[in-house]
């Protein structure tokens, strides 16, 4: 076993419940000390391939291995994967350190020992002086800081996290973004990170898994997916682009909005009519939303000061342009 | 590889089927062999006859108390959602949410509280030189004999039923959409089309469940008909009893129990058909 | 308010009154010196009490319906949590008859359950006996229990155990350390009110008690007599006991649930 191996193969995984393929074919590695996201909407197997990897549901096909062991029979409370729940999961009859302790106490690590690794991950996490507290006394943040403790305190070498700030208020996002990223970088360990939330993804991972229909739809570094998607589920998935047909027949070509251009006259040769539908104010700029031909819907960025020099009216017509470079050939459907 | 045996959904599944086994369904069965056995010289002895059927549906006396019983039942049921309504309406609609909440809790209380001493109460209160005819008396009314009658008899089915009917009302109506009573004013109903057009069919599962449960209540309760109704006639309760204590007729007192039982059946089943069949 | 308002209010505070009538006025005439009481009462004396009180077969009675209730309430408590976890966290064939087997009981009239455990407890030799009566109690009150333990189990994220299973708990160990605390108010609930139905059930007790007389049975036979203001006596501390098991029952389903 050399560092370079995956810690996490899942090879030929397959599951499924009844007649319904949560997750239909998966092969995956994942790093040691990676920050893996996987992203997808939902029902599309992200959820069950952590939970797989946890040991909460076994692969009806398949083998999952951890440093090269098979995992597939070994229970849950035998693995050394813990899970930041998407609902955190703490324990409400236990106040916040005796929560953070629970995973040593069933390890049967001494009360004295439990106490000083308690105390130590508490103070980590700014959470110092909220020991005897409630869980029902906290914020949302403390929680999640709490949640966090309680997995990291075993030391494992991997943190599961499954959809852990879907629950928080939006400022509160970023600022958990930015622990989590620094602990990940602290500790050295592996996280692999469930979300439907682009942002959350591509602002924290290394790389990025893209899930659909219970299989993987595109693997690679956040600014390849959003630049360079392979294929229209995960274009029309990561949103803002706009798909055109390409030069060849069944070929398309992707086109982010940001790299659009709107002009209110006709600039010539490769230039797309289209009529203005309305706009939408998006923190970073403006969405114009135009009917392109055969009505399909054209999404372009622009700055508040092009939206004023432009003018636009439901129904006028515009011409949309963009760089050779800004167009991306989608290989596959 | 395969998986070990894992033992421990077993051990939260099993006590129920093997206590509820031992001790319910085990004795309904002995009851309805029973019921085919015979007695000689006290003592029962298994058999296959229908002499206890034969001896109990072919009399008089049984169908008496059968058809007392099914209409004091009925009577009770019908009775209890009325007085309940009134009630039910007011802690959905015109109380607050704590004062709700308060009356439903006292009114638990109640039903799960000494029904025998309660009936004994009412034994007092209603005696002929009690209490209620005294206050009756300052007014220049009664004295009136309430006690040994069937309006006993429905005093006590009332003190056992309407707190329950009155909970499972109040919860049923208050769990209506508001937005479907402002719907109706909104659309010009008066409050009358409102209640028989909106409120009463939105509530219907549970209208029909408080009036299921005040009818098998009563139609099985033994002490309100023996204690406030002077027993005469009496009711199917009443004959099992005096079956079983006196004559050591156990067989027979078994007939009657199943006939309770199947009539209890249909009376559900009915009940709900009406609560979930589609509205015609 | 309303003149609607007013006449609702009215009609509330009539229902409460023909409700809380008896109770009160057993409590009232267990202090009264009247035999048969009626308006105005009769003067304040705690004669039935004292009368009631130094029969030693009514102390019999209250120790038998305390070992009963004691012991029906925590087979049923049992009965009803496994009955309820199994419902919470399993679904199988065949799983609508096993809840039907669960709840049907308290739908069965008493009578008929006094007639049934009458005859098969003999068959087992335990008529007459205590043990047959707290058999027979917990089969009626174990559905009581498995309500009130099944309604806090709903109120459990299910995330929470296996988040147990997630941090090195086995399925038991889980049970005990997270299922058990989460449930810990219900059950003490359901404990104080199966043992309340227990200690008021007299129907099933009366057939299947023989000697054996728990409180209420014992009251049932005085009834059978001539009026006797010794009932409101033992009756109001019958009252008292339940109401207050009652009362903490709710208490402990209602208060603040920090889920």
């Amino acid at each position: 076993m050399t560092d370079t191996d995956p810690l996490v193969r899942f090879s030929g995984v397959r599951k499924t419940y009844g007649t319904f393929e949560a997750v239909k074919h998966l092969d995956l590695d994942i790093g040691r000390g990676e920050f893996v996201a996987i992203m997808g909407p939902s029902g599309c197997g992200k959820t069950t391939t952590l939970r797989m990897l946890a040991g909460l549901e076994e692969p009806t096909a398949g083998e999952i291995t951890i440093d090269g062991k098979r995992m597939n029979e070994v229970s849950a409370h035998d693995r050394d994967t813990p899970l930041v729940w998407q609902s955190l999961a703490l324990f409400p009859f236990l106040n916040v350190k005796e929560n953070v302790e629970f995973g040593l106490k069933m390890r049967g690590v001494s009360k004295p020992d439990r106490h000083g690794r308690a105390m130590l991950w508490l103070e980590r996490l700014g959470l110092k002086g909220f020991e005897t507290r409630r869980i029902d006394q906290l914020s949302g943040g403390q929680r999640q800081r709490v949640a966090l403790a309680r997995s990291l305190v075993t030391e494992p070498r991997m943190l599961l996290l499954d959809e852990p700030l879907s629950a928080l208020d939006a400022h509160l996002v970023i600022r958990m973004q930015g622990v989590l990223t620094r602990l990940q970088k602290e500790l050295g360990i592996t996280f692999v990170y469930v979300t439907h939330s682009q942002s959350e993804a591509f602002a924290m991972a290394d790389r990025v898994v893209i899930m659909g229909h219970g299989e993987i739809a595109q693997i690679g570094k956040p600014q390849e997916i959003f630049r360079a998607p392979k294929n229209r589920f995960v274009a029309e998935f990561v949103g803002r682009n706009n798909i055109l047909p390409g030069k060849t027949p069944g070929q398309e070509i992707v086109v982010a909005a940001d790299r659009m251009q709107v002009s209110a006259s006709d600039p010539g040769e490769g230039a797309l009519p289209a009529e203005f539908l309305s706009e939408e104010f998006a923190g970073t700029g403006i969405i114009c939303y135009f009917e392109g031909p055969e009505g399909v819907e054209l999404k372009a960025q622009v700055t508040e000061d092009q939206l004023e020099n432009l003018a636009p009216e439901p129904g006028q017509r515009f011409w949309l342009t963009w760089a050779p470079g800004a167009a991306h050939v989608m290989a596959g459907t | 590889m395969s998986k070990r045996f894992d033992a421990y959904p077993y051990v939260w599944r099993l006590p129920l089927l093997i206590w509820q086994g031992l001790f319910f369904v085990g004795p309904l069965i002995l009851m309805v062999a029973m019921s085919f056995w015979l007695v000689r010289n006290y003592r029962m002895e298994p058999d296959f006859v229908l002499k206890n059927w034969d001896r109990m549906l072919g009399r008089d006396y049984f169908w008496n108390a059968y058809w007392v019983t099914l209409w004091r039942a009925t009577l009770a049921g019908v009775l209890a959602s009325l007085i309940a309504f009134p009630a039910s309406y007011a802690l959905a609609f015109r109380v607050s949410e704590t004062t709700r909440r308060w009356a439903i809790f006292f009114l638990i209380v109640p039903f799960f509280t000494s029904y025998l001493v309660r009936v004994y109460a009412w034994q007092v209160l209603l005696a002929e030189s009690g209490p209620i005819n005294a206050v009756l008396g300052f007014g220049g009314l009664g004295p009136f004999t309430m006690l040994n009658s069937g309006f006993g008899a429905m005093v006590g089915y009332m003190t056992l039923v309407l707190p329950l009917v009155v909970i499972l009302q109040t919860f049923s109506l208050a769990a209506i959409d508001r937005n479907l009573i402002e719907a109706a004013w909104n659309l010009g109903a008066s409050p009358r089309e409102t209640l028989f057009q909106v409120i009463l069919p939105a509530a219907r599962i549970g209208l029909i469940l408080g009036a299921t449960f005040a009818f098998i209540l009563s139609f099985g309760d033994f002490v309100s008909p023996f204690y406030l109704g002077g027993s005469k006639p009496p009711t199917l309760s009443i004959l099992i009893i005096d079956t079983t204590k006196s004559g050591q007729q156990w067989p027979r007192a078994a007939v009657v129990a199943i006939m309770m039982i199947a009539t209890l059946f249909v009376a559900a089943f009915a009940a709900v058909g009406a609560a979930y069949g589609r509205r015609k | 308010m309303r003149p609607s308002d007013i006449a609702f209010r009215l009609y509330l505070v009539a229902l409460f009154t023909f409700v809380f009538l008896p109770i009160l006025t057993s409590m009232v005439f267990s202090l009264n010196s009247d035999r048969f009481p009626t308006v105005p009462l009769g003067e304040f004396t705690t004669h039935w009490y004292k009368t009631a009180f130094s029969r030693p077969e009514v102390w019999t009675a209250f120790g038998n319906s305390l070992i009963v209730a004691v012991c029906a309430a925590a087979l049923s408590t049992a009965l009803g949590f496994v009955t309820a976890y199994t419902d919470f966290r399993y679904g199988f064939r065949f799983k609508p008859a096993y809840l039907a087997l669960a709840l049907l009981p308290p739908t069965i009239p008493l009578v008929i359950m006094g007639l049934a455990m009458l005859a098969w407890l003999g068959r087992l030799g335990i008529s007459g006996t205590l043990s047959g009566i707290v058999v027979a109690h917990t089969v009626m009150g174990a559905p009581f229990a498995m309500a009130i333990c099944r309604l806090r189990l709903s109120q459990m994220d299910p995330a929470l155990e296996a988040a147990a299973w997630n941090l090195g708990a086995s399925q038991w160990r889980a049970m005990r350390a997270v299922v058990i605390p989460f449930c810990l108010p219900a059950l003490i609930s359901a404990y104080c009110l199966t043992a309340a139905v227990s200690f008021d059930e007299f129907i099933v007790a009366w057939f299947v008690s023989g000697l054996n007389k728990t409180v209420p049975v014992m009251i049932l036979e005085i009834l059978q007599g001539n009026v006797d203001p010794q009932i409101n006596a033992i009756g109001t501390v019958v009252f008292l006991t339940s109401m207050a098991l009652v009362i903490v029952a709710q208490l402990l389903i209602l208060r603040k649930t920090n889920a």
